[in-house]
């Protein structure tokens, strides 16, 4: 099959995958929760309550307010915050780039930590260096990203004020909250690649690469790094899910203005529209991001077939 | 020439039994150094199973006389090995009880997860069609919707329960066996030996048996122990936001949270808990890389 109408099967895809993501949460939201009730003040009458559901077309059947909801998604619509005022797709739209801006900061640490350090972990297993890099990866993976911003903030914030303990003004206050994101992800990163790099070096082809005559720079990047990466290409997309997840956890940790904060404050609030519009939001750039990491481990390993979906 | 023949065999039987002794004196560490994590994971276990006899206080009993005692190392009483929290709860009660709530979570989460996730990444791996695609389609549906959003939905909708947090960790974690495995062995069923069986007409269930699932057995145990720690993680994560376990239940998530005010002037609030929370991920993460090199067939061979 062409590389081109792979592409646009899983883009279809990707869309009926962020269709069943609505779908789930109006399902949660609607059917087992009362937006009316988060709305209206302690001493409301059971005609006030009437009229906001009326106004809001909660009274209308399940099927019919899906099927408006739906409707109004599909022109860009996702109704408008129950809590603040304007549309909610503007509301989180608003806070895109502060999310974007600390998960990138924590992909960076990620794989800027994470490979370079399996490589050489798995190149000179046993020494010092491996030691020390499983020592860095087993703290990573072992401390809870919001237990290490904590430790951050206790450290490097409030002990010497090298970083602000909260906000987002400025390089210095992305520092710690990308740490405390990343570090988990580059501990999973090290891990794989150095299992991978063990695992491809006692391998008939590495043999045969070095046999030949190449030397041991192209037989370590070329052709075992390219082979230890695809279960870290396999990975990606889900540790790209679990950096924009995570960082619901730090931005409720250092107060970063993201979408993972407003939802949450949203959800606490009953403000369905806007979470919605937020879930909307993030399951369609990890749908993506998984898509991007998909095409690419099938150019790394052409023994998926490009017929095997 | 005969003499250098002889000289060059006898250097190389050097190498390989001076090799050969390293690498037993390298298990031999490994045997070493996995036994304190090993300890602190039965520590972890005999916790979290007999907590009423080690701690038998009440996690939530109160000593407002003794708010934010320091530990007993730290210039504080006997009566507070750990300290006290702001309302004078006993830190030590409620880090004991904390170990039962995780082990609980973790030792139905993760082999329930393992198990599924494995049945559902083979099957859609090796026979894909339809419902493999709609499976792969509804893995990425989960991974695409961010656990810990859906769990707070989910929470602040049904109230927080230990039960619901059980559920959404084991309904959210068997997405990445499914999916490393599955993409494994699509990669293996081009191989040689996959296709070899198949010429020579072996049944899909003996392939999927003697072949597949011993050439990932590795990856599920790796994952496995990648997963202990981040389970344990995960609900102290939902504790930490407040959709985990209920206000009433001692957890390690619950207490950091509270004890977020009184950084500055009552570290061990904090620490406690903190300590604990990363002692026992810490020491999974350890065992689990022992166990890995353990089960490697590749690196059996070696030594």
């Amino acid at each position: 099959m062409q590389f081109a109408n792979l592409l646009v099967i899983r883009l279809i895809q990707t869309i009926l995958v962020i269709w069943v993501v609505v779908s789930i949460v109006f399902v949660i939201s609607r059917l087992i929760g009362n937006p009316e009730t988060s709305l209206m003040p302690w001493d409301a009458t059971n005609e006030d309550y009437e009229r906001i559901r009326e106004k809001l077309g909660l009274n209308d059947p399940m099927i019919v307010q899906y099927g408006r909801f739906l409707g109004d998604a599909l022109q860009g619509d996702l109704g408008f915050s129950y809590h603040r005022t304007g549309p909610a797709l503007d509301i989180v739209a608003d806070k895109v780039l502060g999310t974007v801006k600390l998960t990138a900061a924590g992909l960076v640490v990620a794989l800027g930590l994470g490979v370079p350090l399996g490589v050489f972990a798995a190149l000179r297993r046993g020494s010092p260096l491996d030691w020390l890099a499983r020592l860095v990866a087993v703290f990573g993976q072992a401390t809870p990203s919001f237990w290490l911003g904590l430790m951050l903030i206790f450290f490097l914030a409030t002990r010497v004020s090298w970083f602000p303990t909260a906000g987002a003004e400025g390089f210095r206050s992305l520092v710690l909250p990308a740490i405390a994101l990343g570090l988990l992800s580059a501990a999973g990163f090290m891990r794989l690649t150095r299992s991978g790099m063990i695992d491809v070096m006692n391998t008939d082809f590495i043999r045969t690469a070095r046999a030949k005559g190449l030397n041991e720079r192209t037989v370590i990047l070329r052709h075992g790094l390219r082979h230890a990466l695809i279960p870290v290409m396999t990975i990606l997309g889900i540790e790209l899910g679990r950096l924009i997840a995570g960082s619901v956890i730090i931005e409720v940790v250092f107060s970063w203005p993201g979408i993972g904060r407003l939802m949450i404050e949203s959800i606490l609030q009953s403000d369905y529209p806007t979470v919605q519009a937020g879930l909307v939001v993030i399951a369609a750039s990890i749908t993506l991001g998984n898509l991007i990491v998909d095409m690419t481990y099938r150019v790394i390993d052409p023994r998926i077939r490009m017929a095997a979906l | 020439m005969s003499i250098s023949a002889s000289t060059d065999a006898a250097v190389a039987a050097a190498n390989i039994e001076s090799r050969r002794r390293w690498q037993i004196s390298y298990r031999r560490r490994r045997y070493l150094l996995v036994a304190p994590p090993m300890l602190v994971m039965i520590a972890f276990v005999v916790f979290g199973i007999f907590a009423d006899v080690i701690a038998p206080g009440d996690p939530g009993q109160t000593h407002l006389l003794s708010r934010l005692e320091a530990p007993v190392f730290s210039g504080g009483t006997s009566e507070f090995p750990l300290g006290t929290d702001h309302v004078g709860r006993d830190i030590w009660t409620r880090v004991v009880h904390g170990a039962r709530v995780s082990l609980i979570v973790v030792a139905i989460v993760v082999p329930g997860a393992a198990l599924f996730g494995t049945v559902i990444g083979m099957f859609a791996g090796w026979r894909g069609g339809i419902v493999g695609q709609l499976l792969m389609r509804y893995v990425d549906v989960q991974l695409a919707l961010p656990a810990i959003l859906f769990a707070v939905l989910l929470g602040a909708v049904l109230g927080a329960s230990l039960r619901n947090v059980i559920l959404i960790l084991l309904v959210w974690t068997w997405t990445v066996y499914a999916r490393l495995i599955r993409a494994e062995v699509l990669s293996l069923k081009e191989r040689e030996f996959v296709l070899a069986s198949l010429a020579a007409g072996g049944s899909n269930w003996w392939i999927m048996r003697k072949q597949l699932l011993p050439n990932v057995f590795n990856t599920i145990v790796v994952i496995m122990t990648l997963e202990i720690p981040i389970v344990i993680v995960a609900e102290a994560s939902l504790s930490f936001l407040g959709v985990g376990a209920p206000v009433e239940q001692a957890t390690w998530g619950r207490m950091i949270t509270e004890a977020r005010n009184y950084l500055t002037h009552a570290w061990w609030v904090m620490w406690m808990p903190g300590l604990a929370l990363m002692l026992v991920a810490l020491s999974g993460n350890l065992v689990g890389d022992w166990l890995r090199d353990l089960l490697d067939p590749r690196l059996r061979n070696l030594g």
